[in-house]
């Protein structure tokens, strides 16, 4: 698995395609797609959108996406460095994609963090 | 050695904090700093203790006036969370002030005082948001603090989803 982070618009899905060779029709994107696509996807982007989207089951549901999904790339923001919403539902989101992100970066061999289009490998364990 | 340790929400940060002093072999003193205020804070509170349990360490509860606490050479520290530290000290009383001084000075002579030290603070400024007075202040105050304390901390490490990210020294585990 790989997993590919930064915040909005720093050029995550350029690195994709550009260094990993994935195509833009292969790129599922999490904030609007059919969940049964997820299983089988090359790569899925806004994780963190989808992470909203499935709510309270986000935790077993990215479990279970690294388990019988190990190949898969997934682009996630970086959302939760800023300060804590007032909203109540707002808050567990963040929480969640903070917690669902350390579940996938710990399944990931590789972790890429793209900051203003530049690339920087934070982990790698394939060598 | 002195070890600052940032990032996001839920990034991995307090694992990691722990991980750090794991074979630290003598007194382990956590110190935490979230007031049982709201059910956020009880479940944080609870989930934190959780994960702390069998670790061995003690709990000190120290919501404000960090230069309070005097400890013994021979110990390690956890301090969490500066975040906390500096809401609890600008927003306790009636009127708004600007703690910084106090919380790096306090937070330094700790450093300075025990064997290991192990700080958890937070990356709150990166949201873009304009917000009111109160909370810009905040977020303006948590910027100064983490930079003064960053320029005596020995280690300064960065959690992105739990994976360290370093920024100065080195990584201790």
């Amino acid at each position: 698995m790989v997993m590919i982070t930064g915040g909005a618009y720093q050029g995550k899905i350029a690195y994709v395609m550009r260094n990993l060779g994935v195509a833009e029709s292969n790129i599922t994107d999490g904030s609007v797609c059919d969940l049964k696509e997820l299983k089988n996807a090359r790569c899925i982007r806004n994780y963190h959108e989808l992470v909203k989207r499935i709510g309270e089951d986000c935790i077993d549901f990215t479990k279970e996406l690294c388990r019988d999904n190990p190949d898969c790339i997934i682009i996630i923001d970086e959302i939760g460095c800023g300060i804590i919403p007032l909203e109540k539902c707002e808050r567990v989101w963040r929480e969640n994609v903070g917690r669902c992100g350390c579940i996938i970066a710990s399944a990931s061999e590789t972790v890429v963090r793209v900051v203003c289009g530049v690339p920087s490998v934070i982990k790698d364990v394939t060598s | 050695m002195t070890t600052l340790i940032t990032g996001g929400s839920k990034c991995g940060k307090s694992s990691f904090a722990e991980m750090i002093l794991e074979h630290f072999q003598g007194r382990k003193i956590y110190i935490a700093t979230m007031q049982p205020f709201g059910d956020d804070a009880f479940e944080a509170i609870e989930r934190h203790r959780k994960m702390r349990a069998g670790k061995g360490f003690e709990t000190i509860e120290q919501y404000t006036d960090i230069h309070e606490i005097s400890l013994d050479k021979d110990c390690a520290v956890l301090l969490e969370c500066v975040g906390n530290l500096c809401a609890n000290e600008m927003f306790a009383g009636g009127a708004i002030y600007c703690p910084n001084d106090k919380i790096v000075s306090g937070i330094k002579s700790l450093s300075e005082s025990v064997s290991e030290l192990v700080i958890v603070t937070n990356q709150v400024g990166s949201d873009g948001i304009s917000y009111s007075d109160g909370t810009d202040d905040y977020i303006s105050a948590m910027g100064d603090i983490n930079r003064r304390i960053a320029e005596f901390s020995d280690n300064v490490i960065e959690c992105v989803y739990g994976v360290p990210v370093l920024l100065k020294g080195e990584i201790p585990c």
